[in-house]
């Protein structure tokens, strides 16, 4: 029996052998990759294209998540999941969640946006951000004009660096106004292997975050053991 | 002799208008905000897309009415400024204000405004044949939460009660015409909050293992009703979505309780004031909720339909 999570940007599929979590992740598109030589009916699926793979049963993310992430961190308060294209943040104790679906500032979109226009790859923007001496205020909360602001602080005397810095605590805090009172936040989603932006997130939410080692297949392994 | 009778207008109005005046007075209502689920406008200049459709539909003359009652005290705030503008189009309009203390004689003055601008009371047998109608409202409503009516069907025709389509006779056949069924209900659902813009909402939750038990909108329609203006009066000053929050949730919390609901789906509409009352819904009222927020007409939209499939699968651990 598989997990097979296909999302918006990435396809992820995890198995478990021998109590060992074992994954694979691709791009969307080579989601077929990951299931060469499964049945349909060893395969559960979750994610945007749950519906459109073959699948014995399927979930949707916000269910896979909680089951996921128990298996790392069965105490957990709140689960914030940083997709591609949307953010959902899910209050464990009251069962309730919450999803950015509509605007791109508090999803991994908008940092593409920013990598882009550096023409950087998405993943040195953490490593960037660390060389940031001063962090300038990036308040605008919509992406688009986020990055103009972006693009005033860089003619203004800040460098790349610092203006990256800043992006993460625009893109933290609009994230942090969805995440609910808790002690314990997990943090999953490929988004959140940004360290950047994982750092600024800390700062502002000054409570104890935590990070499975592999952040992004967490629902693939939640629909996996909801069905096992 | 010669009997010169009057032509029937037909007078568009925003829910909720108590439409036993309306017939009483020998005119025909038609609920704007009625056409909006099934059309494909794109409205230019917009907050609410609710009011925004029926202002335009009825600038460019795609709504025929010969008059118009807008509420604009009491249930929707975007209406008294898309009514204004929907009255620059040369449409006589009359602006109806809700009590917000729920004052019975506040309004009955209001409802005397309302009959001269409709002219005056010409069939006052209309009202005790609109009452009977509305005790069919209530059976359907009943049924429905047992089970009989699908969640879909009662709701379109508990939404109808606001105008009675126009025409009560022809609308007494439909009602009567609904067809009961068996449906087994495992997690039974209220639905508060302005009716959702989707015309398909109720069979997609249907559809997704959520049944919708409870219109809050909707019941109001058959809720009130009176045998001339004093009684319509006494019962309309207690129009819920008028009054003050903690009466609403006084009247929920009793209402849901009855329904033996599992949990509440508060639907809320893109730029309405109604969403602000979200965060005390949630304290109030104990049970699950899942919130959701419409924009522009249509069928449910994916992102609404993974929401309803997720609160299925919470409801189902719970």
């Amino acid at each position: 029996m598989i997990g097979l999570d296909v999302g918006s940007t990435t396809a992820k599929m995890v198995k478990i052998t021998d109590g060992e979590v074992i994954f694979r992740i691709t791009g969307t598109h080579n989601w077929k990759d990951l299931i060469r030589g499964i049945k349909d009916d060893e395969i559960i699926s979750t994610g945007y294209f749950k519906n459109s793979v073959p699948h014995k049963a399927t979930l949707t993310e916000i269910t896979a998540a909680r089951y996921g992430v128990k298996h790392y961190f069965p105490y957990a308060d709140v689960i914030v999941d940083i997709g591609g294209q949307d953010t959902k943040v899910i209050d464990i104790r009251k069962n309730n969640f919450v999803i950015n679906d509509k605007c791109s500032a508090g999803t991994g979109a908008f940092l593409e946006f920013v990598a882009n226009y550096f023409k950087i790859e998405l993943k040195d923007l953490g490593l960037l951000h660390s060389r940031a001496k001063r962090i300038p205020d990036i308040n605008n909360t919509c992406g688009v004009f986020a990055i103009s602001e972006m693009i005033s602080q860089l003619v203004a005397g800040f460098s790349k660096e610092e203006v990256i810095a800043g992006m993460h605590y625009a893109f933290a805090r609009r994230i942090s106004f969805m995440i609910p009172e808790g002690e314990t936040i997990v943090l999953i989603g490929g988004t959140v292997k940004n360290e950047g932006m994982v750092s600024a997130l800390r700062d502002i939410l000054q409570k104890k975050v935590l990070i499975p080692r592999e952040p992004q297949i967490i629902n693939a392994l939640g629909a996996l053991k909801y069905y096992s | 002799m010669q009997v010169y009778l009057k032509p029937v207008k037909k007078i568009g109005i925003t829910a909720l208008v108590p439409p036993e005046l309306i017939f009483a007075c020998g005119q025909e209502p038609f609920d704007v905000n009625n056409v909006i689920p099934a059309s494909r406008s794109y409205p230019v200049n917009k907050l609410c897309a609710w009011t925004a459709i029926w202002k335009e539909m009825i600038t460019k003359g795609e709504i025929r009415i010969d008059s118009f009652i807008v509420v604009a005290g009491g249930d929707c705030h975007n209406a008294l400024v898309d009514g204004q503008k929907a009255s620059r189009s040369g449409i006589p309009t009359h602006f109806f204000f809700y009590p917000f203390d729920g004052d019975p004689q506040y309004m009955e003055s209001e409802l005397y405004d309302l009959s001269y601008f409709l002219g005056s009371i010409q069939k006052p047998e209309l009202f005790k044949e609109i009452i009977e109608l509305k005790k069919i409202g209530k059976k359907i409503d009943k049924k429905r939460s047992a089970g009989k009516i699908s969640p879909g069907e009662a709701f379109r025709s508990l939404i109808s009660f606001s105008d009675l389509c126009g025409d009560i006779n022809k609308f007494r056949k439909d009602i009567a015409s609904i067809k009961e069924i068996k449906i087994h209900m495992n997690n039974r659902v209220a639905m508060i909050g302005v009716p959702p813009i989707y015309h398909d909402f109720h069979e997609i939750a249907q559809s997704l293992g959520l049944h919708i038990v409870f219109d809050e909108l909707p019941s109001e329609f058959i809720r009130h009703t009176g045998k001339d203006i004093k009684s319509l009066a006494r019962d309309y000053c207690d129009y819920t979505f008028a009054r003050p929050l903690d009466l609403r949730i006084e009247f929920l919390q009793k209402e849901l309780e009855r329904r033996k609901i599992d949990g509440i789906i508060h639907y809320t509409q893109f730029s309405c004031h109604h969403m602000l009352e979200d965060e005390v819904f949630r304290e109030e009222l104990d049970f699950p909720i899942l919130t959701i927020q419409g924009d522009l007409p249509g069928k449910t939209p994916q992102q609404i339909k993974l929401r309803l499939e997720a609160f299925r699968e919470m409801l189902d651990r719970t």
